[in-house]
């Protein structure tokens, strides 16, 4: 399936670049991150919540920033398995110069999704990719622009010595997704075509 | 948006439910799926077919034009009710059997419930007032026919004593004037 | 033979759980299904642009959501692919169907575009509404008229609309009318009305992902034939396909049609979400979504002699079809030829043009182009009749196919596509019961009596042929378990005619079983998996054949077993009661008789007894050595299956009489008394026959008085509710007084015609031919409301003053 879309941010394409590698803002921003975990530069093992009240469920992926042209390109590679289905992902994202400090971000998201979450109908699974992409550019402008709040402590203060940095979000209220109950899980298999988040969430189960 | 839910007492054939239910939520659907009794049914949800007729504190109503929660504390009555005491065929429902008052069975709840009400009001009908009694439910198979005949029949049931054998249809019959 | 059943008022025995709450239509079953809902096209004639689902998705409960693009990303399957073309012809040039969801371009108001599926119907109902679709407008093409105007076109590819144009002649009609004595002209209509059973249509889909296999209960007329189709649409071989018709709530032939889209699209969910999904319509889905029938224009010539003898009939007629042509053209095939009826045409042409529309389809209604031709052949003989001032029953017995012109064959191919020749029947007979019932000879005097006391009445009279019991087959399957119940099954379904009766009692009375020991499935692929379907008066004919077949095997087998045990010949014993007994010896007595279960238990050679009466057939108990335990033409069990597959359809038929009265001030029009003569041979059960006919003549009397679906030019259906399409309420339908004749089918074992549609067939003819005695003005379009006569009136008043008399307006 492929999703495609673009959002402005209102910082210049250095700064966004520089925001969207950072995994100390990623953790905040993306929607339902609750823990990023560098594995090797660039690649991250990433674990998203789902749900709200009594459904939630912690999912895990991995992400990986290829053909990085700093600062105006990279490409995204994601894959993530859950019990409801799988998705292997390539996001294109281009960074291009609006003019008066603002960033043009557009994206071009390559997905395939297998399993269950396959079925729920593209129509879901491309509408809610896109407002969870919104939600993350909304979020990731809110750092940028300094009304989110100050980024969190220094990896260092997180990880033990010799362990690679470990994120983890502030613990604020945030709604990890958008959507009904059972959608909350939906989203999440278009978070992870978009974002390269674990596919997962499937409060289908509920009765 | 999860919808607020209220709770509705419904006294269902003699049994008392307390329900939680959306304000939204029609007393037929309530009937049919909350509390499993699926003997009513719903053949048009605009009031006009009375498939759906359940008895309200002893009223036939429209059960697909009312809301549960409007019927909170009432008694209900459904063709299910309409069963005798050991759990066989109530007369009026006999008096279906016995007169093919039916055939795909599917309109037939809201004729049991309504002429179980009406033969409280009526216990001895002519042949015309039966079928006027029967006026305002729809049925698609019988042509009414058998459905009067099983009004008559039913007041003889259930009222033995009182019923006196109806008069045959047919002749040189004027019809309704 | 205790009592023979077979001809016996038997109560029915589905009653007891219908009446009482306890039927298991399709909405009682799935508690914890997904809920379908659906988008559906508000337009006639509508390209779908685009469909933004962003604000749905925001709803609590929202599972899932499929449009074209799903099925078409879907290559596992071929759900994409358009719905099937049923029945095919050669005449059906330019055939279209449409796909599960509109792919591209929606051909009629209520074409289901987007499919929604949530925790129940009213959260997808809401997600429904918030789902926007953007339309580019297209020009419909509404009505006859208009689409034989063609100046617009449903389907880009059929520019004038025509989907069938097929000529069946015998003989030189033109020139035979040319040639006579006397000519007529009619123009006549029949308005679009709708089968509009109690319960909607509804498809419950489970998916058991560990067996791969697909369970699919729907509301439906042909079990086995939904089951080829999902198999094909849905790739999954048939034998892991089972389909279920449970209590259905009428059908009246619109669920024959198969598979909607919503037959196909819920089991497809069920698959992709390996949930249980489940649809019941609702009544508005029902008027915009499923199927019409009966709209016709017709244009008939007829050239008749002094004596009112036809001599030549050219009838040409327009049939609407809607938007598309799933079920063929069956239904103008149906009008084209039992429009003879009962009567001798001379030389006959029938001419039809199917053409497009953008609404929704027409497929069989009960009756299925039968009371259209009725009409058409009922107004010709009374116009006939006026023009010559013949009694109008005269002119129909003068015109009658005599009984030793049976078989009688009109030449021409019916709707099974076997010749149309008819097998039995006695119209003179018909006719005299039918004036005898009716007093057809009194009422002019009973006439001026009403007429004196300033009321106007009007007597009339219709006749119908009705072929039956059409191919190609209907099979049985009957077992008797070793507990004495005898199991029947067979493959068509039921929606209210009683069949667990009927086939029990056939089944009884051949093997000589109480009536209380049988029970009959029906409509279930799990039971019966070869069957077509129960529609066109043929269930009895066909099924009923196949049980009393089958019954006959096992007869024969037990017998044989019995004779066995017994020692005695076969030819020397009898089953009555459940008991094999030799013929002649009291019951009861020793070595003359062994119980029918019993027989049951021999007729399986076992090793491991299960209960005290199966040790009987253990292998140390029974058996002769010299032959194996089971012979090589046999097997084990007292069971069979057989088949009744026929040459062609038997030919029912039957006459209906109306009186009318009409109200001079308001134009209210009373039914005062219906009287009917029906023909069906022997019947199975009366009391079920009667009610048949009940039902059939509401129906009639509602497609002539009160229904006719109503489209605007824009293609919106203007009256898609109980409130504004009037079926008849008990007030609206007469006494019905009925009396029958019996001609056997010499083409059945049974002897037995269908009748499932007969009460309809000629109710519009009958009560035009009444109307148009009380009123003195031709009635040439049905149905006849009160304000439409008033206009009649209106119209022949202002005839009257003009002073130009119209021909063949009758006075």
């Amino acid at each position: 399936m492929k999703v495609s879309g673009n959002a402005t941010l209102n910082a210049p394409p250095t700064r966004v670049w520089a925001a969207l590698n950072d995994p100390a803002v990623l953790v905040r921003t993306i929607p339902g991150c609750e823990r990023l975990e560098e594995v090797e530069p660039s690649a991250y093992r990433m674990t998203v919540t789902a749900g709200v009240a009594s459904i939630k469920g912690s999912y895990a992926g991995d992400v990986r920033l290829t053909d990085q042209e700093e600062p105006h390109a990279f490409v995204l590679k994601a894959s993530g398995a859950g019990g409801p289905g799988t998705v292997s992902a390539d996001v294109k994202v281009r960074l291009a110069d609006g003019g008066d400090g603002t960033t043009v971000l557009s994206y071009d998201a390559d997905a395939i999704v297998g399993g269950m979450i396959g079925g729920v109908g593209q129509r879901i699974l491309t509408g809610v990719a896109k407002k969870t992409a919104a939600e993350f550019f909304q979020a990731v402008d809110d750092v940028l622009t300094g009304a989110a709040v100050a980024a969190a402590p220094p990896p260092a203060a997180l990880a033990p010595a010799g362990e690679r940095g470990v994120y983890t979000a502030p613990p604020v209220g945030r709604p990890a997704v958008i959507g009904g109950d059972f959608i909350k899980g939906a989203v999440f298999g278009a978070a992870v075509a978009l974002l390269g988040a674990l596919v997962g969430g499937w409060a289908a189960r509920r009765r | 948006m999860t919808e607020t839910l209220h709770a509705t007492r419904l006294v269902v054939n003699g049994v008392a439910h307390t329900l939680h239910v959306p304000a939204r939520r029609l007393l037929a659907d309530a009937l049919r799926h909350d509390l499993g009794l699926t003997g009513t049914h719903l053949g048009c949800e605009h009031g006009v077919c009375g498939a759906c007729t359940v008895l309200v504190d002893g009223e036939p109503m429209r059960s697909c034009l009312m809301f549960a929660v409007s019927a909170d504390g009432a008694e209900i009555t459904t063709t299910e009710g309409c069963r005798a005491p050991d759990g066989g065929l109530g007369p009026v429902q006999q008096a279906f059997t016995e007169c093919h008052g039916l055939q795909c069975g599917f309109c037939t709840p809201g004729f049991v419930t309504t002429i179980t009400a009406y033969l409280r009001e009526n216990p001895l009908p002519t042949e015309a007032e039966a079928r006027e009694a029967i006026g305002g439910n729809l049925c698609r198979c019988t042509g009414y026919q058998n459905i009067v005949k099983s009004v008559l029949r039913a007041a003889e049931l259930v009222a033995p004593e009182a019923a006196v054998a109806p008069q045959a249809g047919g002749g040189l019959s004027e019809g309704p004037r | 033979m205790s009592g023979r059943l077979f001809g016996e008022p038997i109560a029915r025995r589905e009653d007891p759980r219908l009446v009482s709450g306890a039927g298991r239509y399709l909405d009682d079953l799935g508690p914890d299904a997904l809920a379908a809902a659906f988008v559906r096209c508000p337009h006639a004639h509508a390209r779908v642009v685009d469909i933004d689902v962003t604000d749905a998705l925001d709803v609590d409960g929202l599972v899932a959501l499929y449009t074209y693009e799903d099925l078409a990303a879907d290559d596992a399957t071929r759900v994409a692919e358009p719905l099937p073309l049923l029945i095919p012809h050669p005449a059906l040039t330019e055939p279209r169907t449409g796909y599960p969801l509109v792919k591209d371009v929606a051909k009629h108001v209520g074409e289901p575009i987007v499919m929604v599926v949530a925790t129940d119907r009213y959260v997808a109902e809401d997600v429904c509404e918030r789902i926007r679709v953007e339309y580019e407008f297209l020009p419909p093409v509404v009505g006859v008229d208009a689409a034989r105007d063609a100046a617009r076109a449903v389907h880009d590819d059929v520019p004038d609309n025509v989907a069938a144009h097929l000529v069946q002649e015998v003989g030189d009609a033109r020139a035979a009318i040319a040639a006579a004595p006397h000519t007529l002209e009619l123009d006549l209509e029949i308005e679009r009305s709708a089968s509009m059973p109690m319960e909607g249509k509804g498809v419950y889909a489970r998916w058991d992902a560990a067996d791969a296999s697909l369970r699919v209960y729907s509301s439906t007329q042909t079990t086995t034939s939904v089951r080829f189709a999902l198999a094909a649409k849905l790739n999954i071989p048939v034998d892991r396909i089972e389909v279920i018709a449970p209590d259905v709530g009428g059908g009246f032939g619109v669920k024959i049609v198969h598979p909607w889209p919503e037959e196909v699209l819920v089991p497809w969910a069920a698959i992709r979400l390996g949930r249980e999904v489940k649809w019941v319509e609702d009544r508005r889905e029902h008027f915009i979504s499923s199927a019409h029938e009966r709209g016709q224009l017709q244009h008939i010539r007829v050239g008749f002699d002094d004596d009112g003898r036809l001599l030549g009939l050219d009838v040409e007629f327009w049939h609407d079809n809607g938007a598309y042509t799933p079920y063929g053209i069956i239904i103008p095939i149906i009008t084209s030829t039992q429009l003879l009826g009962p009567y001798k045409p001379g030389a006959y042409r029938v001419e039809f043009h199917s053409l497009y529309t953008n609404t929704v389809i027409v497929t069989p209604y009960r009756g299925a182009g039968r009371p259209q031709a009725a009409f058409a052949m009922e107004r010709t003989i009374d116009a006939i009749a006026a023009n010559l001032r013949l009694d109008r029953a005269e002119v129909r017995e003068r015109n009658f196919i005599q009984p030793h012109e049976m078989p009688y064959d009109h030449q021409l191919t019916f709707q099974d596509g076997r010749p149309l020749i008819y097998d039995s029947g006695d119209f003179p007979a018909s006719l005299e019961k039918l004036k005898k019932l009716v007093d057809w000879e009194g009422f002019p005097a009973y006439r001026d009596a009403a007429r004196a006391e300033g009321r106007r009445i009007g007597i009339g009279l219709a006749c119908y042929v009705e072929g039956t019991g059409v191919g190609p087959y209907e099979g049985a399957h009957i077992r008797v378990e070793t507990s004495g119940k005898v199991v029947v099954s067979t493959g068509l379904t039921t929606q209210g005619q009683g069949h667990e009766t009927v086939f029990a009692q056939i089944a009884a009375d051949e093997l000589g079983v109480p009536l209380d020991a049988v029970s009959v499935t029906t409509g279930d692929t799990r039971r019966f998996k070869y069957a077509v379907g129960t529609f066109a008066s043929r269930a009895a004919v066909m099924s009923g054949n196949a049980v009393a077949l089958t019954a006959r095997k096992v007869r024969a087998k037990a017998l044989r077993i019995a004779a066995d045990a017994l020692e005695v010949d076969a030819g020397d014993l009898e089953i009555a009661d459940g008991t094999v007994r030799v013929k002649g010896h009291p019951p009861g007595a020793a070595g003359g008789e062994i119980p029918l279960r019993t027989v049951a238990v021999l007729s399986n050679p076992l090793r491991y007894a299960f209960d005290e009466e199966s040790k009987r057939a253990t292998q140390f108990a029974v058996g002769d050595a010299s032959g194996p335990p089971v012979a090589e033409d046999d097997e084990p069990g007292l069971e069979a299956t057989d088949y009744y597959s026929p040459m062609q359809a038997t030919f029912a038929n039957g006459m209906h009489a109306a009186i009318v009265e009409t109200d001079p001030e308001t134009a209210e029009i009373t039914i005062l008394r219906y009287c009917v003569v029906h023909d069906c041979g022997p019947m199975i059960n009366p009391r079920i026959v009667e009610g048949q006919i009940h039902g059939g003549v509401a129906q009639g009397v509602g497609g002539a008085l009160y229904e006719r679906i109503v489209y605007d030019e824009n293609g919106q259906l203007l009256n898609a509710s109980y409130m504004d399409f009037l079926m008849p309420y008990a007030s609206e339908v007469p006494t019905i007084e009925t009396d029958h004749l019996e001609t056997p089918s010499p083409l059945n074992p049974l002897g037995i015609k269908g009748l499932g549609e007969a009460g309809v067939i000629p109710g519009s003819a009958v009560l035009a031919s009444a109307i148009e005695d009380a009123e003195g003005i031709r009635i040439t379009r049905m149905p006849i409301s009160p304000s439409d006569l008033h206009h009649l009136r209106l119209d022949r008043a202002r005839q009257e003053h003009d002073s130009t008399a119209e021909r063949g307006a009758a006075e």
